[in-house]
């Protein structure tokens, strides 16, 4: 951990595409066991932030920190194996892979030793299984787990796609926009899946949906065109003047 | 002056021309890449035949000028439909694309050899003056290619840079998705892009169908520079590729007199090599993220 | 896991009615199943590059080639035996896919198709340059050792024999790949192919792993051309050839991409159309070209792959 208690920190971070300045100047960090929303109009650079965070991008300038250890421009799977687990705004899935072997192969990616790669048997018991079976029980695909990933609804798959990020026992989980495009019903079950990982790790939200970052966040990033405008509880920003601007016609309530 | 250093600079120029036809080619398959993302492996197959059918056309035109006309039209009236109705179907899978194009250029082959026969033949210079430098005599004809080749490049230059038409294309090439939802018919596009691509290939077919001679297969050894020099330049970049094809062709025309043609590809293949090293992209490509 | 079974269960039943097949066949029918085999085992190797990881690489003849020139190049001048041989022509294979793969592995898809191409083509021109040492368009022609095994001496010139010395290697080909390809290694690859973006995602170096499968790919498409040459007794420069390179595309979308043992199928169904069509019209590879384009919009799941999706 970091000496100033920060699990992630950004210094500074920018990025620019061309003249285009997606992620301009932010400093940023999450404690241990903090839930943070992200908030902002589309083309804000919320996705792009995340990009840069998570290695798929690199920063133009600034210093990323996770576990106070300097992260900046490694490649996203070095970052994955320290600590760091992301889902995306589209499903991210292997489509002709069965929910346990896409868990599965989440779960490999930690245990992996070389000499195992190429002989030895994916058992269906084992700890790896074990571990695989564990994390779909979490998140309840259970009765789904020999279903091709490409034959779930919408909403499951985007409960896979959590599951997925769990299998690699991340210490910080950044969430784009999970429960975009799903019915309800299904809202509901992703909603409290996450309220539930909450408690185990720290979480960074995508969220257009206030009432959702209201319920599950203690603290609420406010982006506007890659600048961070706004930060607090959720309350204080949506009093924000600057905020009311940006999301002008649009009615932002605590409730 | 020495003679090697004469014989280097013919060499040299003999380069230069060569680079412009294949500048020629070589554009059409950037362009296709950037505006379809595939590379179009039937392209040396298209010069071969601009060359072939510049060869039928001549005995019955009787004028080189008039075949340098017909030939491009022809071209224009086979691409088009075989992007429409063979390529298109694949769109938006690369490599599925490609192995279509393969297809193509055996087709295209084949038919090369069935109608025009299996042995190299010669067309004869449509100009026969020949001028003297430096004591060495020199074909006027060369002259003549180049001048041509640089009209079309600056010609290609014109019509991408100053027409809306133009504009269009490159604003294909920038972003696909936000050209078609700013309104602009991709389905013309695509189709204009691979029968200009096709046709400047077969106009350089027609050019240097009287300085090589004409086979069946001359399409693979022009192919296969041409794709390293568009890989060398960057996929998808004019600029790049034109710069390409001039230096590796002077390049390779010098190293012609010390190696043999097969080790001067060679040494341009490793240039290529070298390049992939240290930018995957080539010189000019974009970059990735 | 039903479609695997349906994969092992036609991997099997093949292996076996070759294995009867070479008993009763005639010679001329034998050589054809010879060389049935020995594509198949390249079909086999290029389905890890182009249906496990979605490399598609038009530049396999280069393997191929070279590991024929190592197996004949070996005999002749280092007096190798045979086995030493084929071991010589898959560590060719693996060198020249070590040394050129990560160059390509790393390129993004339409650059990777072109560059194997061009790094095939060139070779072949060197291959056709070089005649002192490898014979270029007219080949070279060798008479190989007989196998010496601990009972006694196998000579390959016995058709018998031959055939049975290629099914070995086409088993033991296929057990060794079915085994890496069901062992993580191969989920790796398959999510790979799935998704390159999210296997980076979770932890996975994909630039290793698709350099992993172009090097297995390269080795057994050497260890078949290294089996071609001592079949023919004859080996070309033509062999790096282009068409070299479309044939396992071809074989391996007729059959049933990233099925491993699909592509057997499109083995058989072209070598059967190439000896038949070859045979009376000169302009085969129009038809073969034309073949292309209807493979490619009719299936891409390939034979074996249709059958297995049918099958719950």
């Amino acid at each position: 951990m970091a000496e100033n208690g920060y699990l992630l920190e950004l210094k500074d971070v920018s990025r620019h595409f061309g003249g285009l300045v997606a992620v301009d100047g932010i400093s940023y960090g999450v404690r241990k066991g903090e839930v943070r929303g992200i908030i902002g109009p589309n083309g804000a650079g919320k996705t792009t932030l995340f990009n840069v965070i998570t290695g798929e991008l690199k920063p133009t300038a600034g210093r990323i920190y996770l576990k106070g250890e300097d992260i900046t421009g490694l490649p996203a799977h070095i970052i994955c194996e320290k600590g760091m687990s992301r889902t995306f705004q589209l499903t991210f899935i292997f489509p002709e892979m069965t929910v346990f072997e896409c868990v599965w192969v989440g779960v490999y990616s930690r245990a992996r030793r070389p000499w195992d790669l190429f002989f030895s048997r994916t058992d269906p018991s084992g700890p790896i299984a074990e571990k695989a079976q564990r994390i779909i029980h979490t998140v309840g695909l259970e009765e789904k787990t020999h279903e091709m990933a490409s034959n779930l609804s919408y909403g499951d798959q985007k409960v896979l796609e959590i599951a997925m990020a769990l299998s690699t026992d991340p210490v910080i989980l950044l969430l784009d926009e999970p429960t975009q495009g799903v019915g309800p019903g299904e809202v509901d079950t992703i909603i409290n899946l996450v309220e539930r990982l909450s408690k185990e790790m720290s979480i960074v939200l995508i969220e257009h949906d206030m009432d959702i970052v209201a319920r599950l966040c203690h603290n609420v990033t406010v982006l506007s065109f890659g600048k961070m405008i706004a930060e607090g509880t959720c309350e204080a920003v949506s009093r924000n003047e600057e905020v009311q601007r940006i999301y002008l016609g649009e009615k932002i309530v605590c409730s | 002056m020495p003679e090697w250093a004469i014989t280097v600079l013919f060499l040299l120029m003999n380069g230069l021309i060569w680079g412009l036809i294949i500048a020629l080619i070589a554009l059409g398959l950037t362009l296709i890449f950037g505006v379809m993302g595939i590379v179009n492996m039937a392209h040396g197959d298209l010069y071969m035949l601009g060359a072939v059918l510049a060869f039928y056309l001549l005995p019955v035109s009787g004028s080189f000028w008039i075949a340098l006309i017909a030939v491009p039209l022809i071209t224009a009236v086979i691409a088009g439909p075989v992007e429409r109705f063979i390529l298109r179907p694949y769109e938006g899978h690369p490599a599925v694309t490609m192995i279509a194009t393969v297809g193509i250029s055996f087709i295209l082959q084949q038919i090369a050899l069935a109608t025009y026969g299996g042995i190299p033949k010669k067309i004869a210079d449509p100009v026969d003056f020949s001028f003297t430098v430096l004591g060495v005599s020199y074909p006027g004809y060369r002259l003549l290619v180049a001048a041509i080749a640089i009209l079309i490049i600056v010609g290609i230059y014109l019509f991408l840079y100053r027409t809306n038409y133009g504009i269009l294309i490159r604003a294909s090439i920038q972003d696909r998705q936000m050209a078609s939802a700013m309104g602009i018919n991709v389905s013309s596009v695509l189709v204009t892009t691979f029968i200009i691509g096709s046709v400047l290939a077969a106009i350089a077919g027609v050019l240097a169908a009287p300085i090589s001679q004409v086979f069946y297969l001359m399409g693979n050894d022009v192919g296969l520079l041409s794709f390293i020099v568009v890989i060398v330049g960057g996929l998808g970049s004019l600029g790049g590729t034109l710069i390409a094809a001039l230096t590796l062709c002077s390049l390779e025309g010098v190293l012609a007199s010390v190696l043999s043609p097969t080790q001067a590809k060679a040494a341009i293949f490793v240039v290529m090599i070298f390049v992939l090293m240290v930018r995957p992209r080539g010189l000019f490509g974009e970059r990735e993220g | 896991m039903q479609r695997e079974r349906v994969y092992r269960y036609f991997a099997l039943g093949f292996l076996v009615l070759l294995a009867v097949l070479g008993l009763v066949l005639p010679t001329g029918a034998r050589s054809l199943m010879i060389q049935i085999m020995i594509f198949g085992i390249f079909a086999m190797g290029y389905d890890v590059c182009l249906g496990y990881t979605a490399q598609c690489s038009l530049g396999h003849s280069l393997f191929f080639g070279s590991g024929a020139y190592a197996c004949v190049l070996s005999v002749m001048h280092l007096k190798a035996g045979l086995l030493t041989a084929l071991a010589i022509s898959v560590g060719t294979g693996f060198v020249l896919a070590a040394l050129l793969g990560p160059i390509c592995v790393r390129l993004s898809e339409a650059y990777f198709v072109i560059v194997t191409a061009i790094i095939a083509a060139v070779f072949h021109l060197l291959a056709m340059d070089l005649v002192w040492l490898t014979g270029g368009d007219d080949g070279l022609c060798f008479s190989i050792p007989s196998l010496k095994l601990g009972f006694g001496d196998l000579s390959l010139y016995k058709p018998l024999a031959n055939y049975y010395f290629v099914l070995f290697f086409m088993a033991l080909t296929y057990f060794v790949l079915a085994r890496i390809l069901h062992a993580p290694l191969g989920k790796i690859f398959v999510a790979i192919r799935e998704n390159p973006k999210r296997a980076l995602f979770l932890g996975y170096n994909v630039t290793r792993y698709k350099l992993i499968a172009f090097v297995v790919s390269g080795m057994v498409a050497a260890l078949a051309g290294g089996l071609y040459a001592l079949t023919l007794r004859y080996c070309s420069a033509d062999y790096m050839g282009f068409y070299w390179s479309v044939l396992p595309v071809v074989w391996c979308l007729i059959g049933g991409q990233g099925t491993l043992v699909g592509s057997w199928i499109g083995v058989a169904l072209m070598s059967l159309f190439q000896y038949y069509v070859s045979a009376w019209f000169t302009y085969y590879l129009l038809l073969f070209g034309v073949l292309v384009l209807i493979i490619l919009s009719v299936s891409r799941k390939g034979i074996l792959g249709y059958i297995a999706s049918r099958v719950r």
